[in-house]
């Protein structure tokens, strides 16, 4: 169950697939940070083909926060289910983390 | 006093002293006399002590007539006790009749016979000490029945204050107890308490014998279940041990009967065990009433060593169980009739779903009408269950062992998805789940072992009534993840932090989560409602 990385206008384009849980988020976050150092300033977080986040997954979207906060970059998420909209409610993420209904939105976001 | 003046004293009343001379002459050898030659003289004799244990009393006399002077002293009750015998001429019937009826307790007629008077002093004098001695020994009952009653007062104090008023609540059952104790006390007793989220425990016993012994007994019999409860699933097993603690030193020889159920809740499945004690009644929704009449062992405390049973029953959604100690069904009237088994089965049977406290109150109002003028006889103890839980299907729950790696984690996932498509369990709810699995078993798998050594972590799903109950097991470390203080998640992003998140999570999404330390396993319960999926 890999997560998919891609690029479009510029931005990465992460979709974990199923989850982002404890097992995935690790190799997850490592290669987000990896593109960061090498330049990315812009991360959009397709969540459409994910089932849930645990904990382990916010710190992944966490950590991706943090670091484009200190590039100056943008990220954004889009497409989450209702139960992973929950649990960033419940998190306090969506107070730190914008969330857009779909990609074109997200992206359109993060180059602005 | 000394030997002298231990002789009894006889008072003897007459004008003449010719007479005076002869009874003395008959009595002195025997007794103490004195003399009156008139009634004045005797009452003045009677109220002076020591006073007289017997009064010869003349009737015709100058003055105070003797009829008189027995009139007073018997009116005087510091001389009412002093036997009178009347020796007098008179001899019609109606004389002695008259006698009688001022209270003389006999007649002799003159000319007087020693052998006569000295018998007749010495029977009436014997007979007031019998009664002397009498009174004497009922003074000596009734301190002693105040006594015995002062302490079967404190014996049902005992009683009372250690059995519930307050009892367990929950959506798949409902519980009520009541005890009401007979003036002397009888050792009932009843309990009724949470064992975990799954298990509650209530039993009801009668202790042999009352008073203080018999409520001490009670409290230790109570004290025991309860204290075993905590961390033994088997009724089997809680009575051996409490029967096996109480026949120590129980050198009063008292015992108790007792039924020891464990219900688990959420399934309905009820463990028994009975030592001595008698059947409960189940009533089924259909109406049918069957007795629990297994016997599991000897009464408790009788013996030592003893291995009793168990047996399981199967509640189904609107099962009524009613345990009852004997003095409801031995309530008996003034016609020696006895309350039985009929007439309760009948209670329960005529009983309509209702609270169940109604049951246990028209029960006990039941057997006190029986009873009529009778007093009750013996402590009555009603305990009723109504369960309106559904029995969990074996096929819609699943159980899991798992080592502690998390990559262990996905083998509960793949399960859990399997369980959930299997049975129709949507997104809404198996994604939550989902999440909390990663949570707490990440949680365990990281922070329960020290020892570097492999664990097993038990995981076990039901699907019961529209919510899916998870129990998560393990032998880590005493450790509640839910008292730990939800994280602040207003802070910035960089002030946030990730620790303690996962949970917080957990207790959000989920409709119930408890934690409890289960002998040495830690026991997380999670439960979410399918109906009113957040």
């Amino acid at each position: 169950m890999e997560t998919l990385f891609t690029e479009m206008n510029n931005c990465l384009i992460v979709i974990p697939r199923k989850r982002l849980d404890t097992n995935n988020s690790p190799e997850v976050a490592e290669k987000i940070t990896e593109k960061i150092q090498d330049g990315e300033q812009k991360v959009v977080f397709d969540l459409g083909r994910t089932d849930y986040v645990s904990s382990a997954g916010l710190r992944v979207i966490l950590v991706t926060a943090k670091l484009l906060k200190q590039k100056n970059g943008k990220m954004a998420l889009c497409k989450a289910n209702d139960q992973i909209l929950e649990v960033l409610e419940i998190s306090g993420f969506l107070s730190i983390v914008k969330h857009l209904g779909n990609l074109e939105e997200a992206v359109e976001f993060v180059c602005e | 006093m000394d030997n002298k003046e231990d002789k009894q004293i006889i008072l003897v009343v007459d004008d003449a002293p010719l007479n005076i001379a002869l009874l003395s002459n008959i009595l002195s050898s025997s007794y103490k006399v004195k003399v009156a030659t008139n009634g004045k003289k005797a009452i003045q004799i009677a109220n002076t002590e020591p006073r007289p244990d017997l009064l010869l009393l003349d009737i015709m006399m100058p003055g105070m007539s003797g009829y008189e002077v027995c009139e007073k002293l018997k009116q005087d009750p510091a001389t009412a006790s002093i036997p009178v015998i009347f020796i007098t001429a008179k001899t019609t019937e109606e004389d002695e009749r008259h006698g009688f009826e001022l209270g003389a307790v006999d007649y002799i007629t003159k000319p007087i016979s020693p052998v006569i008077v000295e018998a007749r002093v010495k029977t009436q004098l014997s007979l007031k000490k019998n009664m002397e001695d009498l009174r004497k020994a009922y003074a000596i009952i009734e301190t002693q029945k105040d006594r015995m009653q002062q302490e079967l007062n404190v014996g049902r104090n005992i009683q009372l204050a250690m059995v519930p008023k307050d009892f367990p609540v929950n959506h798949n059952y409902s519980i009520f107890a009541a005890l009401e104790p007979a003036r002397e006390v009888g050792g009932d007793f009843y309990d009724a308490f949470v064992v975990d989220e799954e298990h509650i425990c209530f039993c009801v016993g009668d202790v042999s014998g009352k008073g203080v012994p018999a409520a001490l007994f009670m409290a230790m019999a109570k004290t025991l279940i309860k204290a075993r409860a905590s961390s033994d699933p088997s009724t089997a097993s809680i009575v051996t041990h409490v029967n096996d603690e109480m026949s120590k030193d129980n050198e009063g020889c008292l015992f108790v009967t007792l039924f020891v159920c464990i219900l688990n809740i959420r399934t309905g499945e009820l463990l028994t065990t009975n030592a001595g004690h008698n059947p409960p009644l189940l009533k089924h929704m259909d109406g049918k009433i069957t007795a629990l009449s297994h016997r599991d062992g000897l009464v408790v405390a009788a013996m030592d060593g003893i291995a009793y049973s168990e047996q399981h029953v199967q509640l189904q959604k609107g099962d009524t169980l009613l345990l009852y100690t004997d003095g409801v069904t031995e309530a008996d009237n003034l016609n020696e009739e006895f309350f039985g088994d009929d007439r309760l089965k009948r209670l329960l049977a005529d009983w309509q779903d209702g609270p169940v406290k109604k049951l246990v109150e028209n029960i006990i109002e039941a057997t006190h009408a029986f009873e009529g003028d009778n007093r009750q006889a013996d402590d009555i103890t009603v305990l009723v269950l109504h369960y309106s839980g559904q029995k969990v299907d074996d096929e819609k729950s699943f159980d899991i062992e798992i080592g502690n790696e998390l990559t262990n984690i996905d083998r509960v996932i793949e399960k859990f998805m399997e369980f959930s498509s299997a049975n129709g369990i949507s997104g809404k709810i198996s994604n939550p789940i989902c999440m909390a699995f990663d949570e707490l078993l990440t949680n365990i798998i990281s922070y329960a072992y020290v020892d570097g050594a492999r664990h097993e972590i038990g995981i076990k799903v039901s699907l019961i009534q529209n919510a899916v109950v998870i129990v998560i097991t393990d032998d880590g470390l005493p450790f509640n993840p839910f008292t730990r203080e939800d994280p602040d998640t207003d802070l910035s992003i960089e002030e946030r932090k990730i620790g303690g998140l996962g949970i917080h999570l957990v207790k959000n999404v989920m409709d119930e989560a408890y934690y409890k330390r289960h002998v040495d396993r830690n026991v997380i319960t999670i439960v979410k409602n399918i109906e009113q999926a957040k």
